[in-house]
C-alpha cells in the first residue's frame, strides 16, 4: 500500500527553481529543432542530389538516428566522444544527442512530403524557367515544408521530453535535472516529480496548440 | 453519485486506518522475508561480484539484519536516486544503502542511529595539478547525485563562486568521466576512491587530499512512522558494534584498521 504523506507547500517553494530550470529546457528544445530542421534539408538534399557518397551519408545518419535510443545517442555525444578527448560540456552532449536525432526523424519526414508532392510541380517551375536549384527552393521546398509541419511539431514535442535524459551525462540545469537535484536534496520525490510532470504537460500543450494556431494562419488558401 | 462517494470515502478511510496499524516489524516477520534496498554500485558498500550476486559491507549487513529477525533477506538493487521511491510503494521494507542521515531527509524518511561513517577524498584526473582540496577553486567538479558528498561540493562551488559542478546518476559515470578528464575532480567516500584506484578501471586518477567534511554518518531507513521497526533497528546496530561484529565487517570488506567511531562525542543518541 502507498504509504506516504504528501507535503505539497514544502515541494512548492521549489517551483521558482523548477521554472527556471523549464527555460533551460525550452532553450536546448527549440536550439535542436532549429538546427535539426536546417541539417535535416541538408539531409534530403543530400538523398536528392544523385550523389551516391552524400546519399549514403544521408542513409547512415538517418538509420543510426532512427535505430538507435536516445539516450545511447546522448550518452554517445559526452562519453563517447569523450573517450577520444573530446569533452563536450553536459549542455553541448544533449544539444548534440537531440540534435542528431530530430534530424534523423525529420529528414525522414521530409521525404515522405516530398513523396506527397507531385513530380509536375518540378516540371512546371523547370518551365517556366526556374533551375534545378530554383525550383527545389522556391517551388519544392515550400510545400514540403508544409506538409511536415504538423510532424515536426511531434517532433518538437518530442525533443521537449528527450532533454530529461540530461542527466544521465552530469545535465542539472534543465526541468528535470533540477528536480532530480532537489529529490537527492530532500527526498521529496512523488511531490517534486508530479510538479515536473505538470510543467512537462503544459510545456508541450501550448506548443501544440501554438503550432496548430499558427498552421492555421500560415497555411490558409 | 452520492453513495458512490460516500462509499468511495470510507474506502479511503478504511484504507488509511488499516495502514496505520499495520506493523511494519510484524508484517516483516510474518512474510518471512526481508527486502533491502541496497545501492550496488558503490564498492565496497555494495557491488556484484564475478557471478553478479550482490556483495559488500550492506549486503552483508542485511543478511545479518535478516538473520537476527528469522528470515530471508532479498537485495533488491536500488540505484541512489530510487531508495525513497522504492520505499514508500512498498518495494523495499528497510534501506541499507549509505544513506546520509540529513535533517532535511529525515523529514520524509525515518533514520536509524547511524550504522557507518564515511571520510571523503578528494580524486582528481592525474593531469591537473592539485595538491590540496582547496586547489578545486575553479575546476569542474562532480560527484554521484544525490550523495552527501554530492551536496557538499555543490555548496563549496557556489561559496568559491567559480568554477563547475557536475551530477552524475552513478558514481561509475563520474569515475568514467574523471578518468577521461571531462571532469577534473570529484569527492568520493575513501572507500569508493581506494578501491577505484586500486582496480585499474580507470587510468589515470589519482588521490589528491582528504576532503574537510564532517564524516558522512550513514544510517538504516524506513518509512517514517514505523517507531517499532526504527526501535529494532537502532537496537540492531548497537548490537552489531558490541558483538564485533561492525569491526569484522569493516576488516573484510574496507581492510585493515579502525572502523570509525559512532559515538557523536558530547551529546546524546
Amino acid at each position: 500500500m502507498f504509504n506516504y504523506t504528501f507535503q505539497w507547500k514544502q515541494a512548492m517553494a521549489r517551483l521558482p527553481q523548477m521554472l527556471d530550470g523549464a527555460i533551460v529546457t525550452m532553450q536546448v528544445a527549440i536550439l535542436s529543432m532549429v538546427i535539426g530542421v536546417l541539417l535535416a534539408i541538408l539531409l534530403t538534399m543530400f538523398r536528392l542530389s544523385g550523389s551516391r557518397i552524400l546519399s549514403a551519408i544521408a542513409k547512415t545518419w538517418v538509420e543510426v538516428a532512427r535505430n538507435t535510443p536516445a539516450l545511447f545517442q546522448i550518452y554517445m555525444a559526452h562519453f563517447g566522444l569523450g573517450s577520444f578527448g573530446l569533452h563536450l560540456s553536459p549542455f553541448m552532449s544533449l544539444l548534440l544527442g537531440i540534435t542528431f536525432n530530430n534530424a534523423g526523424y525529420l529528414a525522414e519526414n521530409f521525404r515522405g512530403a516530398l513523396k506527397a508532392i507531385p513530380d509536375t510541380q518540378t516540371r512546371a517551375a523547370r518551365s517556366l524557367g526556374f533551375g534545378a536549384t530554383d525550383a527545389f527552393r522556391y517551388v519544392v521546398l515550400p510545400q514540403m515544408l508544409r506538409i511536415a509541419f504538423l510532424p515536426m511539431t511531434n517532433q518538437m514535442v518530442w525533443a521537449i521530453l528527450m532533454t530529461s535524459l540530461g542527466v544521465t551525462v552530469g545535465m542539472n540545469t534543465d526541468l528535470f535535472g533540477v528536480t532530480q537535484d532537489l529529490n537527492a536534496l530532500t527526498f521529496r520525490t512523488f511531490e517534486l516529480f508530479a510538479i515536473a510532470a505538470v510543467i512537462f504537460y503544459v510545456i508541450t500543450k501550448i506548443v501544440t496548440l501554438g503550432a496548430r494556431l499558427l498552421a492555421i494562419r500560415l497555411f490558409r488558401y | 453519485m452520492r453513495t458512490s462517494a460516500i462509499f468511495v470515502s470510507v474506502l479511503a478511510a478504511s484504507v488509511l486506518a488499516s495502514g496505520a496499524w499495520a506493523d511494519k516489524l510484524d508484517d516483516i516477520i510474518s512474510s518471512g522475508t526481508l527486502r533491502c534496498a541496497v545501492v550496488l554500485d558503490f564498492p565496497p558498500m555494495g557491488s556484484r561480484d564475478a557471478d553478479n550476486n550482490p556483495v559488500g559491507f550492506d549486503v552483508d549487513y542485511c543478511n545479518d539484519l535478516a538473520k537476527v529477525l528469522g528470515v530471508e533477506a532479498e537485495i533488491v538493487e536500488t540505484p541512489f536516486p530510487d531508495r525513497i521511491p522504492a520505499l514508500v510503494s512498498g518495494r523495499v521494507d528497510v534501506g541499507v544503502a549509505s544513506t546520509s542521515d540529513t535533517l532535511e531527509r529525515a523529514k520524509t524518511v525515518g533514520m536509524s542511529i547511524p550504522y557507518y561513517a564515511f571520510e571523503n577524498a578528494v580524486v582528481s584526473n592525474s593531469k591537473v595539478e592539485m595538491a590540496s582540496w582547496e586547489d578545486m577553486k575553479g575546476k569542474t567538479v562532480g560527484a554521484t547525485a544525490g550523495t552527501y558528498e554530492a551536496i557538499w561540493l555543490e555548496g563549496q562551488i557556489k561559496e568559491w563562486g567559480e568554477g563547475t559542478f557536475r551530477p552524475y546518476q552513478t558514481q561509475a559515470d563520474v569515475f568514467l568521466a574523471l578518468s577521461q578528464g571531462q571532469l577534473d575532480a570529484t569527492v568520493s567516500t575513501v572507500e569508493v576512491a581506494e578501491a577505484n584506484v586500486k582496480s585499474g578501471n580507470f587510468p589515470g586518477i589519482k588521490i589528491v587530499d582528504k576532503a574537510p567534511m564532517v564524516p558522512d554518518y550513514v544510517a538504516l531507513f524506513t518509512l517514517r512512522e514505523e517507531y517499532g521497526l526504527l526501535n529494532y533497528l537502532n537496537l540492531f546496530v548497537n548490537q552489531q558494534v558490541r558483538t564485533g561484529r561492525y569491526a569484522e565487517l569493516y576488516e573484510k570488506w574496507i581492510g585493515e584498521g579502525e572502523p570509525a567511531d559512532l559515538n557523536i562525542p558530547g551529546v546524546y543518541r
